[in-house]
């Protein structure tokens, strides 16, 4: 039932909004603990002359400073920028907007509800998607300087 | 298209306590054969124990829905020419299984009639000692006409990941009708309708995976339905 490589573009649509959605949850979590030992805990923020804030911040960084983790970057950007306009797509629809009106049924026709209008969205969140891994890309490897 | 064709069939007998499994069976084509026919082909020649539910033949009473070749079809309305030689035939998902084919309505039955599938009038007294006809405009048709061909096949319950995740969902199917009776201009139900669904197992699951539309042999669009009802709430 995951892979749904017998349906429509919609359900694709859900697959990945699902899957998205777990990811970028799972690291906005991972993140939040990443950034208070990067910052070195609230004590940091009294205790001058802060050489145990700056040690912390130096260590985490030459941890988080190769491949593995800008690929992992380049990815969660990928997810946020699909995850959040194709949800603005299922918002529309909520609402019925970019949807057809209903009608009698003609033989052969596409479901209303498959309408190119909504399908277009779909296309321009992987298309901003991609964008968002080249902007990435750019911001961490300098592929675009190279 | 000549030669044969090979039916790969889920087989299973819960109540046998037997493994399931798949049978290969090799049937004959001929010019026209459906799905079901060649699943009748096994039954009368082959093995008289497969266990299949069908009635009308002809994709109007719903009854011979199943897996083939990994989509809820009907069997009756589905060629074997459009196919291929080799066919996979499987209960639908989503139903529990009564024995090989065969798979129990009774949820998905319950949830139908839970959204209460039929005109709500306040008018008690016409209702018995009807004076005259509710007339209705083509656009007022127009607005549920689509969502009365359902046959409640339960290709669209056996699609819906939602109702895979979570078994209290209402199902495409059950909410299609609701809106059907919703968009009545005959309905006196309104708000008492939507409050029905408006809940966390309600409209509110669907993720619009669209999968039930795709399936729905007589262009339902069970989809739209929900997105058609979610607007109703959502403008109040």
């Amino acid at each position: 039932m995951l892979f749904p490589s017998r349906y429509s573009l919609e359900r694709w649509s859900y697959t990945l909004q699902r899957i998205t959605g777990v990811v970028v949850t799972l690291y906005f979590v991972l993140h939040v603990i990443e950034t208070g030992n990067f910052v070195g805990g609230p004590s940091v923020w009294y205790v001058p002359p802060y050489d145990y804030a700056r040690a912390y911040y130096e260590e985490i960084r030459e941890f988080l400073h190769n491949p593995v983790f800008d690929v992992g970057l380049v990815i969660i950007g990928w997810m946020v920028a699909f995850h959040a306009v194709n949800g603005l797509r299922l918002t529309l629809a909520h609402f019925g907007i970019t949807l057809g009106r209903p009608s009698r049924v003609e033989p052969e026709a596409p479901p209303r509800s498959f309408s190119p209008f909504q399908r277009a969205i779909f296309w321009i969140s992987i298309a901003l998607a991609v964008f968002a891994v080249v902007y990435s890309l750019n911001a961490l490897m300098g592929v675009l300087a190279a | 298209m000549e030669g044969k064709v090979v039916f790969t069939v889920f087989r299973h007998d819960p109540s046998a306590g037997e493994r399931p499994r798949f049978v290969r069976y090799e049937v004959p084509y001929r010019s026209g054969m459906t799905v079901l026919d060649g699943l009748l082909y096994i039954k009368e020649r082959i093995d008289h124990t497969l266990a299949i539910r069908y009635s009308c033949r002809m994709g109007i009473c719903g009854s011979c829905g199943m897996k083939v070749n990994g989509l809820p079809r009907l069997a009756c309305f589905t060629q074997v020419s459009e196919l291929g030689r080799s066919i996979k035939v499987e209960p639908l998902p989503n139903h529990p299984l009564v024995r090989d084919l065969v798979t129990d309505f009774t949820a998905f039955f319950s949830k139908h009639r839970a959204v209460k599938p039929w005109l709500i009038r306040k008018d008690a007294e016409e209702q018995e000692n009807p004076t005259r006809q509710y007339l209705q405009s083509d656009q007022e048709l127009e607005r549920y006409i689509q969502f009365s061909y359902c046959i409640s096949c339960g290709l669209c319950y056996s699609a819906c990941p939602v109702v895979t995740a979570l078994p209290e969902f209402p199902g495409p199917q059950a909410l299609a009708w609701l809106y059907r009776f919703y968009a009545d201009s005959r309905d006196q139900g309104g708000r008492e309708r939507l409050r029905l669904v408006d809940d966390a197992t309600g409209i509110w699951r669907c993720h619009f995976a669209g999968s039930c539309s795709q399936v729905c042999p007589k262009g339902v669009d069970p989809a739209l339905a929900i997105q058609l009802l979610r607007r109703a709430v959502l403008r109040g």
